[in-house]
């Protein structure tokens, strides 16, 4: 499964297990727009980590944090290229 | 429920090496985590039956290798279910001749080390949704003694770290509690005297100090499944210093 397929399965999962309702994920949806709260996130990085030992959020600023589902997507496709580098 | 992984930190002596032993007698795979191996551990590890013991280099000091840690730990022995946040250092010095660096390294060691380690650790337990975090705090964080003021700073941080924690992680599964020992008879106890001791002794409920093995046991209760309902709370093993 795709690292993309692999976040999507993932929140879905998750959103799902919390009992979260959430609108189609496209790479535009503004994930702080839905339900998909703090603790929904926190979960999201958890299994990242434990499913492909990438973690992009430990040196992360701030500014940087990613807003869409698309930024989300490629926050952690730069991250595995890092770490495959 | 045997063989599940236990991450215990400072286990190579003193309370970290009672409260390995006496998890790894309950079943669990405990893996300790230290600076470098003691003769103690290498002794304990050796008589142990039911789980078992081991042990992997590191200073948690170097605060950028605690992630890697959790994930070596995870590659070789397994998922985390438990970890037990017990390293710190115990520096006396009176507050206003105290060298900065000191209290700087007090903090480092005993509070910044553990919250990050914790924050990676917890982080398997959340995907598993089961798991328990115990931080080992001390008396000293809700009583006062002279020339401590830092240590007990650090001790008071972890009981605060606790109890919020207990909050973001409920929800998932996974227990935080503190267990707030008196002063028990290790090395880092050691630069009191004969009289000290005794007054300590004496101060007490019960009029003696409390064992590394009697917080061991706390420890183990709270990282039992006995313990599944208790969440965010301290648990003082003090021989009734504070009652």
């Amino acid at each position: 499964m795709s690292l993309r397929a692999t976040l999507i399965d993932e929140i879905e999962t998750i959103t799902r297990d919390q009992g979260k309702a959430m609108p189609p994920l496209t790479d535009e949806l503004v994930l702080i727009d839905t339900e998909f709260d703090s603790l929904c996130f926190a979960l999201l990085v958890a299994r990242m980590e434990d499913r492909f030992g990438i973690d992009p959020f430990s040196t992360l600023e701030i500014a940087d944090l990613p807003v869409t589902l698309g930024d989300l997507i490629a926050l952690y496709d730069r991250s595995s290229l890092a770490g495959a580098a | 429920m045997s063989g599940r992984v236990v991450l215990v930190t400072g286990g190579t002596r003193g309370i970290g090496l009672a409260t390995a032993v006496a998890l790894a007698g309950d079943g669990f795979h405990v893996v300790a985590v230290a600076r470098r191996r003691s003769e103690a551990f290498a002794a304990a590890s050796a008589g142990v039956s039911g789980g078992s013991l081991h042990f992997i280099p590191c200073d948690l000091g170097e605060l950028d290798r605690l992630q890697q840690l959790v994930q070596t730990i995870r590659r070789e022995h397994g998922p985390l279910y438990g970890l037990v946040a017990n390293a710190a250092i115990g520096t006396p010095g009176l507050l206003a001749t105290m060298p900065d660096a000191e209290i700087g390294r007090l903090v480092h060691l005993n509070t910044l080390s553990p919250m990050l380690l914790t924050k990676y650790a917890m982080r398997g337990m959340m995907a598993a949704g089961a798991g328990r975090i115990v931080t080992i705090a001390s008396i000293i964080a809700f009583t006062g003694y002279n020339a401590l003021s830092v240590y007990a700073a650090t001790k008071a941080s972890m009981i605060g770290f606790t109890r919020s924690l207990a909050r973001e992680a409920g929800r998932l599964g996974v227990t935080v509690n503190a267990v707030a020992p008196g002063f028990v008879e290790t090395e880092m106890t050691e630069s009191m005297d004969e009289a000290q001791r005794e007054r300590v002794a004496a101060r007490s409920a019960l009029r003696r100090l409390v064992a590394p093995e009697d917080v061991a046991s706390a420890v183990a209760y709270l990282v039992s499944d006995k313990a599944r309902n208790i969440t965010g709370t301290v648990m003082t093993v003090d021989a009734g210093s504070t009652a």
